[in-house]
């Protein structure tokens, strides 16, 4: 099964996930009282035999989500942090001096509950545009290389797929360098509903 | 400490892919996904498999992919090259359950594992080392030069030589 997507749909998906994803970036923002960066949102269409020159393979904390709501089992949306950014924002949110650790239990609860309000108003607004419900899953947090998640949510699947779409977003903060990414990760079935929805809406608007 | 090749000079196997030779390979970031090595030691030549699912079912299309067929797919790679199963070793690492909630239910490292194992015996080919299971992921490297050794290097930092 070989994944197609058409130019205005990569538009629209992509103009999509902008719309969720500021609404994340927001919720960071907001989090840190600073200002957050975010980068213009990629969609890729990845053959999983390439999947290691899309994902990183340095150990990061991941929050990971599945979209449940409407369209059962639709995918994945993640939380990437970078090791020492997520302490950082950890040590900003509980409101304690900066130190280099060990994650503890209330680090992963806190980038928990993190990864929760942003994911929360990324599929909030990402639903809202589309008119459908979408919520997250409770969340799972590891400390792993993101490939080795990655492969593993696939091998999930129950459906033998060799390509995936893959949308991401960088959120970065300046002032307390914290780099982050957030990732969609739809199921097949979730994919054509959204690119069914996206395209009415864009017939509807032209 | 052993210094290994850095990741650039190995063959990189991604999701599904196999590869024989004699060059330094690895597999990068395995999860529940198991790295299936056969080794030849007369001839320091191996193949190598980024196994991701126990069955094939109708998809032939990537024999590495599976289970039930990466072992065969190694052994016929070898073609004339292949020397009597006696000479060859087989190694495996990965198969990994990372998650609490997702899925308990599937559970596919473990039966990635169990799959490769049957098929292993199936061809009568040895199992000499393994690292597997956990909830830890994986990077492993393969020396088929270097009397074949595996190494396996942890995410939790942990390293071990198979």
């Amino acid at each position: 099964m070989a994944l197609i997507l058409k130019e205005n749909e990569c538009d629209a998906l992509r103009e999509m996930g902008n719309i969720g994803a500021a609404h994340a970036a927001t919720v960071l923002s907001q989090m840190l009282n600073s200002q957050v960066e975010m980068s213009v949102p990629e969609i890729q269409v990845v053959d999983i035999s390439e999947a290691h020159r899309y994902i990183d393979n340095e150990v990061a904390v991941l929050v990971i989500f599945q979209i449940q709501g409407e369209v059962k089992n639709g995918g994945y949306v993640l939380l990437h942090l970078q090791t020492g950014s997520a302490l950082r924002l950890t040590d900003i949110m509980l409101g304690l001096p900066s130190t280099a650790r060990e994650f503890s239990e209330s680090d992963r609860s806190t980038l928990m509950e993190l990864g929760n309000i942003m994911v929360s108003s990324f599929l909030d607004a990402t639903a809202n545009l589309l008119g459908i419900m979408m919520i997250p899953s409770p969340p799972e947090l590891t400390i792993d290389i993101p490939h080795a998640v990655f492969q593993s949510l696939l091998a999930m699947e129950g459906v033998d797929i060799d390509e995936v779409v893959l949308f991401r977003t960088e959120l970065t903060s300046e002032e307390h360098r914290i780099n982050s990414n957030l990732m969609l990760l739809p199921n097949p079935p979730m994919l054509d509903e959204i690119i069914r929805i996206l395209n009415q809406i864009l017939q509807i608007s032209t | 400490m052993t210094t290994e090749s850095p990741e650039q000079s190995c063959v990189r196997i991604g999701l599904g892919e196999l590869h024989i030779g004699s060059e330094p390979m690895v597999c990068i970031g395995i999860g529940s996904c198991v790295a299936l090595i056969i080794h030849d030691r007369e001839r320091s030549i191996g193949g190598m498999a980024h196994v991701m699912l126990p069955s094939s079912g109708a998809n032939n299309g990537k024999p590495g992919k599976y289970a039930d067929t990466a072992v065969n797919a190694i052994l016929s790679s070898f073609g004339d090259r292949v020397s009597k199963n006696g000479n060859l070793l087989a190694k495996i690492a990965g198969g990994a359950c990372m998650f609490n909630t997702f899925s308990h239910r599937l559970n596919i490292g473990e039966r990635n594992i169990e799959c490769i194992k049957t098929n292993l015996q199936k061809h009568r080919l040895k199992l000499v080392a393994e690292d597997t299971g956990g909830t830890c992921g994986r990077t492993i490297y393969y020396y088929p030069e270097k009397n074949g050794r595996v190494f396996v290097r942890r995410a939790d930092g942990s390293t071990l030589t198979l």
